[in-house]
């Protein structure tokens, strides 16, 4: 790898900026309280299709194994339990495994916000006032005039006044063909996946879904002028959501724009019992298919148990909402310094 | 040579149910839900058709160990684009539709890369640039300076690229073939 300094790209990384700034302001209006976090942990939420980075402390014959944080989500579910109210965190993220790419980088900004007594949809219903926010305060930007981009206006065609919703189910039989009852069924699924000419041998249910979940349904999300919200994902993919009553599927959104990802929300999963059970199926995997093995955050079981008052939560890509607003379609052109 | 797909490249050939492709595109995905992908953009080196292809990024791919030599262009027809190689004097042709919409920015007698496998021609490789000269273009308007304004301009092997306002008639200008877009006044 190699440092590559992209100072053409300051026009962009100004936006960037203001993208920032305005989503701080509107959470700081709504009575977020903005928190800042370590990224080195001792121990991390196992999650089974992560991969992390370690790292080592040292202080003379001592050693202790360190991890970049791949999300805040275990720190913040703590200061949840323990009281600190609605709240958010803007900062680096890490995931090790993630080449540079269009729209992934080992490193990058994440914001995550949670909302006490709310579930995913409500909490869905912010997040889209939080876009028209930025949206205005982007149009007004005095810099605007300034930005030679030509791709800004014609790029950004977006109203952020509603949600275009689709459930899961729904997504998969309108743009796949396939019908609520393959969705759940593993054997039925893998038959169809099968019959429309995916390979099958030797992967699991969640990796065909995937691979047709991105090759067929995620094109189609976030091009009709709205952002896309496609929520109630089946169980398999609940990671720390509550599940729906049906049993079958779990209590978690994510949204679109122009077919690119930019957050993923639950109605986070509040009974420590089956929040232990998970992480050690996802430990149980992680260590199968050969992941760094880490120590399992123990505290945060022991904060769900003290007690997890109901909430939201939502992750945003925000290197991703940003180059949404600055019209770019790759995040390294937000950046003056990348790693490449 | 087998390789992670995740490590795959644009260029690279590789074997797809049982012909001989090659990656236009490749994106590292990972959605979060489920391993990590490659999402591709394959051509068929036979029928020159363009199809999108998601690999896990873990699986191994057979990657071909393919030549390329430089070679002469000589011509094309409504079929095949010829070439030569200079040292053999051996000649080779290739369908126009699997080199695609590059060759049109091809020049008689210009020499460029040619893949070779098992003797048999695959495909060329572009040439990151290459230098036309304009033929025809409308004079520009004066006073208009609207920056960043451009205007259609016919090359020597009769393309249409869109060029800045100042470039005229008889100017030889850079191209990048594969996206056909101005990247210069030479």
């Amino acid at each position: 790898m190699q440092i590559q300094t992209n100072i053409e790209n300051l026009e962009n990384y100004k936006i960037y900026l203001t993208v920032q700034k305005a989503v701080e302001e509107f959470l700081e209006k709504k009575g977020y309280l903005k928190i800042d976090l370590p990224v080195l942990s001792p121990a991390l939420i196992p999650e089974s299709y992560l991969e992390v980075f370690e790292t080592e402390f040292r202080y003379f014959d001592k050693k202790e194994k360190l991890y970049l944080t791949p999300s805040p989500e275990l720190f913040l579910k703590r200061l949840l339990a323990y009281g600190v109210g609605d709240c958010y965190y803007l900062g680096k993220s890490f995931r090790n495994s993630d080449p540079p790419a269009k729209l992934h980088s080992f490193e990058f900004n994440m914001l995550e916000i949670y909302k006490m007594g709310v579930d995913y949809l409500q909490l869905a219903d912010e997040v889209l006032e939080m876009m028209e926010y930025v949206n205005k305060k982007i149009q007004s930007a005095s810099w605007r005039t300034k930005v030679k981009s030509q791709n800004y206006n014609s790029k950004l065609k977006i109203n952020f006044s509603q949600w275009e919703k689709i459930s899961v189910s729904k997504a998969f039989e309108r743009y796949a063909g396939i019908s609520e009852k393959e969705l759940f069924d593993h054997q039925l699924f893998i038959k169809k996946a099968k019959e429309k000419g995916y390979r099958v041998d030797n992967f699991s249910y969640e990796d065909i879904w995937s691979q047709i979940y991105v090759q067929e349904i995620e094109p189609k999300l976030g091009i009709n002028g709205y952002p896309t919200l496609i929520y109630d994902y089946p169980k398999e993919f609940a990671a720390l959501a509550k599940l729906n009553p049906d049993g079958k599927t779990a209590q978690r959104f994510e949204f679109y724009i122009n077919g690119v990802e930019l957050g993923d929300c639950y109605t986070e999963l509040t009974d420590w019992q089956e929040q232990e059970q998970r992480f050690f199926n996802e430990d149980k995997i992680r260590r199968k298919n050969g992941k760094i093995i880490h120590p399992i955050d123990k505290g945060f079981i022991e904060a769900l148990k003290y007690g997890l008052k109901p909430c939201g939560g939502i992750a945003i890509g925000f290197d991703r909402l940003a180059l949404i607003f600055a019209g770019v379609s790759r995040i390294d052109e937000l950046k003056l310094i990348n790693i490449v | 040579m087998r390789v992670n797909a995740g490590n795959l490249k644009k260029g690279d050939f590789v074997f797809h149910q049982g012909e001989i492709w090659q990656v236009q595109k490749a994106d590292f995905y990972s959605p979060g839900k489920g391993s990590a992908l490659m999402k591709t953009r394959i051509k068929n080196v036979i029928s020159g058709k363009n199809v999108e292809y998601v690999y896990k990024s873990a699986e191994q791919v057979e990657v071909l160990d393919v030549l390329s030599i430089e070679m002469q262009y000589l011509y094309k027809d409504n079929e095949n684009l010829y070439f030569m190689d200079e040292r053999t004097y051996e000649q080779y042709s290739l369908p126009v539709n699997v080199v695609g919409e590059v060759a049109n920015f091809f020049k008689e007698g210009e020499k460029m890369y040619v893949y070779i496998y098992n003797d048999k021609p695959l495909t060329v490789r572009p040439p990151l640039s290459v230098k036309l000269k304009v033929i025809e273009t409308e004079d520009a308007v004066k006073g208009d300076t609207v920056s960043g304004a451009k205007k259609p301009a016919k090359v020597e092997t009769g393309a249409v690229v869109m060029v800045p306002l100042f470039v005229k008639v008889g100017d030889v200008i850079s191209i990048n073939p594969e996206t056909s877009e101005y990247t210069g006044r030479v």
